[in-house]
């Protein structure tokens, strides 16, 4: 295979510890991964204790010719997008790490984790209020989205 | 490998939300987010996780203890940064490219700089490459004086290359100990990259009119 980026490396390493020793409740697709791999799909499942628990989203990540300089897209796919206050119902999550807070060093299991972290922390299940506007209005990569971040609670 | 290890598990991860120093969230619209009012503090230690887990593995296999940050393969032309975090110079490189005006170490989001980074070079280092040889470059090792100098070092003026110090202990003999040195000032907090600047004229000036005010005194002294 040729290598389109410097970058392929770390996905098949990233790809590689992932599918040999994954976190406990984070899995990836088998075959998901396209051959140039640059898109997976992760399954992930909601923290037992947590509203979500035993529940089963999917992550579908998307990364671009600069990972990991830059954040890959992040969006949940699938029939069951979980109901949060910073997950829109088209899949976009508002999560800052995602956009400018992203780091190189964050990698596909630290952003399953916040994730999951992100939903184990909710308290009340509902969507985020501008999400009927938003869903009709927004971009279709949540990357060309201007996010404010504003709540560190939840 | 970092990043591999099974973290904090499920249950606890409600227990303190913020504790991860994550920063979920928000309200978006598509356009008019309002930019000034973002969370300044979003910058919290986002790289949490990824450092956690990445230490305690690391612990478990010693390859990984020297394994760059960014691209999680052995460190090549590594460089430490002050906050001890290793990377491969031409990923920092790039990280740092990539954010020209929010420069932060990807794992703790210290800040960094291209200055401030330190080359390592292990035994084997030479017969490698010179990196040098490469773009980019990677900055070159510091060279800071040793720190057993007498207390009466000499103040420093700035950056300007203005150095001068006084010898008081046998008074009046004291005083032609006294030493006026141009061009060497910032030797002791030497910057790389810093270009030697020829001496100012004013400063040079200002010397010579100190070392006539003191010259001046002595004669004063011995006639008195």
């Amino acid at each position: 295979m040729a290598t389109p980026w410097p970058m392929q490396k770390r996905l098949q390493n990233e790809l590689l510890h992932l599918q040999r020793d994954p976190p406990v409740g984070i899995s990836v697709n088998p075959n998901s991964a396209s051959s140039t791999l640059t898109l997976w799909s992760v399954n992930v499942v909601g923290a037992p204790g947590s509203l979500y628990a035993g529940e089963h989203f999917q992550l579908q990540f998307t990364f671009g010719k600069r990972y990991p300089f830059e954040s890959p897209e992040v969006i949940f796919i699938g029939g069951n997008i979980p109901v949060h206050p910073h997950v829109y119902s088209n899949g976009h999550i508002c999560l800052s790490i995602l956009t400018e807070d992203w780091s190189p060093a964050l990698s596909v299991q630290a952003v399953c984790l916040s994730i999951v972290s992100m939903l184990s922390s909710c308290t009340e299940k509902k969507r985020p209020p501008d999400n009927t506007f938003y869903v009709k209005t927004c971009s279709k990569s949540p990357k060309k989205t201007k996010w404010w971040y504003h709540d560190d609670k939840v | 490998m970092p990043d591999v290890k099974t973290p904090s598990g499920p249950e606890n991860m409600d227990s303190d939300p913020n504790s991860d120093g994550l920063k979920h969230r928000a309200h978006a619209n598509s356009t008019d987010a309002d930019e000034a009012s973002k969370d300044s503090e979003n910058a919290g230690a986002t790289g949490g996780t990824a450092t956690d887990s990445a230490e305690k593995d690391g612990a478990g296999s010693q390859e990984s203890l020297f394994e760059c940050n960014i691209c999680l393969d052995t460190a090549r032309d590594a460089v430490v940064s002050r906050c001890g975090h290793l990377f491969c110079w031409p990923c920092l490189y790039q990280w740092l490219e990539t954010r020209p005006n929010r420069q932060t170490c990807p794992v703790c989001k210290a800040g960094i700089s291209k200055e401030s980074v330190t080359p390592l070079y292990g035994r084997g280092s030479t017969k490698q490459q010179d990196p040098r040889d490469k773009i980019p470059q990677r900055p070159p090792g510091e060279r800071p004086e040793p720190e057993t100098q007498g207390p009466f070092q000499g103040f420093g003026f700035g950056d300007g290359g203005f150095q001068m110090s006084f010898g008081i202990g046998a008074f009046p003999f004291g005083f032609f100990a006294s030493t006026f040195n141009l061009g060497e000032g910032g030797r002791f907090m030497g910057h790389p990259h810093r270009p030697q600047v020829p001496p100012n004229p004013d400063e040079q000036f200002l010397s010579k009119v100190f070392l006539w005010v003191a010259v001046l005194f002595v004669i004063w002294l011995l006639i008195a």
